[in-house]
């Protein structure tokens, strides 16, 4: 197959892959090996959270572990050493036209026969108060970002999974004390856990277990002064100079509120086992997808059958639309 | 008309880099200033965003006006490069 031109002014292609994740880019060196033609779009960061990760050290065939960044860089190249095309946009909404999906860009509408939405999750915010007054100025959702702000300086991290442990041991490179305040108890992997309790024996890392997280405190002038939060129902207090979130993950799925592709109620693309929305032709791969289990290995593997699954499609093997 | 164009960035952040590929794209030159290597310049660059973070992209026009654009914002800073 190769990139067609329809009768009309709107560009038309194969497949369009709404990201450039994991998810996304294993799809494209999938279908541009099979010389279909594939557009990415990328309205953030090409690699997705893998990206913005310091190191990851459970994807498969690394084994001293891998820079997020580099991981992402080696996929983004992968991708494109086939054919694969990565735009700088946003999809705003995706129209059925029968056998053709318009989708509405920033770069303008544009066809494909077939369309892959990979465009994964976000992490989420507490909600509590304090929160967004000091967004970006003493709050925080990437450590790989910002966290050389905070040099020789006292930290709070929220969260008790992967992510928040991971984050917290990069941050140790930086920070003279970080205060880990955990809800529940720690639920990431064993090896992140004793990595973190090299640093816990330092002094490094104090951890909070059964420890909410109700307000951040601070002012103009100085920035974050302080995280209240409440263990075994008594107030607590943790003077802090940033605090950085790691509380779990949200779908990036606000683009589809105009468009009928069923979500479920916390907003992840529902699909069938071809991994096919509930618009036909429009499938979803990865973080973004209704059970998902949010690891970067999963992703790529749901992105080369997404791959598979939208070549069938194209050839005309259908599958029926399961509402 | 863009004079000259100066990015805040970190050897860790995914954001600058998306910045630096932009405006590679675009065959725009640009300064970079690399915090972890000038650590002493992260005030500048508090000052001139009013946050902590990176990427900050200054954008300085030919009139010697600036737009600073605060992390990977494609929609601040495509105009702001145009």
């Amino acid at each position: 197959m190769s990139e067609a031109t329809k009768k009309t002014d709107i560009p038309q292609h194969d497949v369009i892959v709404i990201g450039a994740g994991p998810a996304a880019l294993t799809a494209a060196i999938y279908t541009t090996r099979e010389d279909i033609g594939t557009i990415l779009f990328e309205r953030a960061v090409v690699g997705g959270l893998a990206a913005v990760t310091d190191k990851i050290d459970n994807y498969p065939g690394f084994p001293d572990g891998v820079d997020g960044l580099v991981l992402a860089a080696d996929l983004q190249k992968q991708a494109e050493r086939f054919g694969a095309v990565i735009e700088f946009g946003e999809v705003l909404a995706i129209h059925d036209e029968g056998d053709l999906k318009r989708l509405e860009t920033t770069s303008g509408d544009m066809h494909a026969r077939a369309v892959l939405i990979a465009t994964g999750s976000d992490y989420k915010k507490i909600g509590v108060r304090g929160e967004q007054d000091f967004y970006a100025k003493g709050v925080h959702y990437c450590a790989t970002c910002d966290g050389a702000f905070y040099r020789d300086k006292r930290l709070v991290v929220v969260g008790g999974g992967n992510s928040a442990v991971q984050e917290t041991i990069f941050l140790t490179r930086f920070a003279s004390h970080i205060d880990l305040l955990v809800r529940s108890t720690i639920k990431a992997s064993d090896v992140l856990e004793d990595e973190l309790q090299k640093y816990v024996k330092q002094g490094k890392v104090t951890v909070h277990l059964g420890t909410t997280t109700d307000e951040i405190v601070g002012d103009s002038a100085n920035g974050v002064t302080k995280v209240v939060g409440t263990t075994d129902g008594k107030k607590v207090e943790f003077k802090t100079d940033g605090v950085f979130v790691f509380v779990g993950l949200m779908p990036n799925s606000q683009f589809l509120k105009k468009t009928p592709i069923r979500c479920d109620e916390i907003g992840f693309v529902l699909t069938d086992q071809h991994l096919m929305t509930s618009m036909n032709g429009v499938f979803a791969a990865g973080d973004i997808r209704s059970g998902a289990t949010m690891q970067i290995a999963s992703a790529a593997g749901e992105g080369a059958t997404a791959a598979l699954k939208i070549r069938e499609f194209l050839e005309g093997r259908a599958h029926p639309v399961q509402n | 008309m863009v004079k000259n164009i100066t990015i805040f960035t970190t050897n860790t952040c995914a954001y600058c880099q998306m910045v630096k590929k932009y405006l590679g794209a675009k065959g725009m030159s640009y300064e970079e200033v690399n915090l972890d290597e000038h650590p002493h310049r992260q005030a500048e660059a508090m000052a001139l965003s009013g946050a902590m973070t990176v990427p900050v992209t200054v954008v300085t026009k030919q009139d010697d006006s600036r737009d600073i654009i605060v992390g990977y914002n494609l929609a601040k800073l495509a105009p702001a490069v145009a």
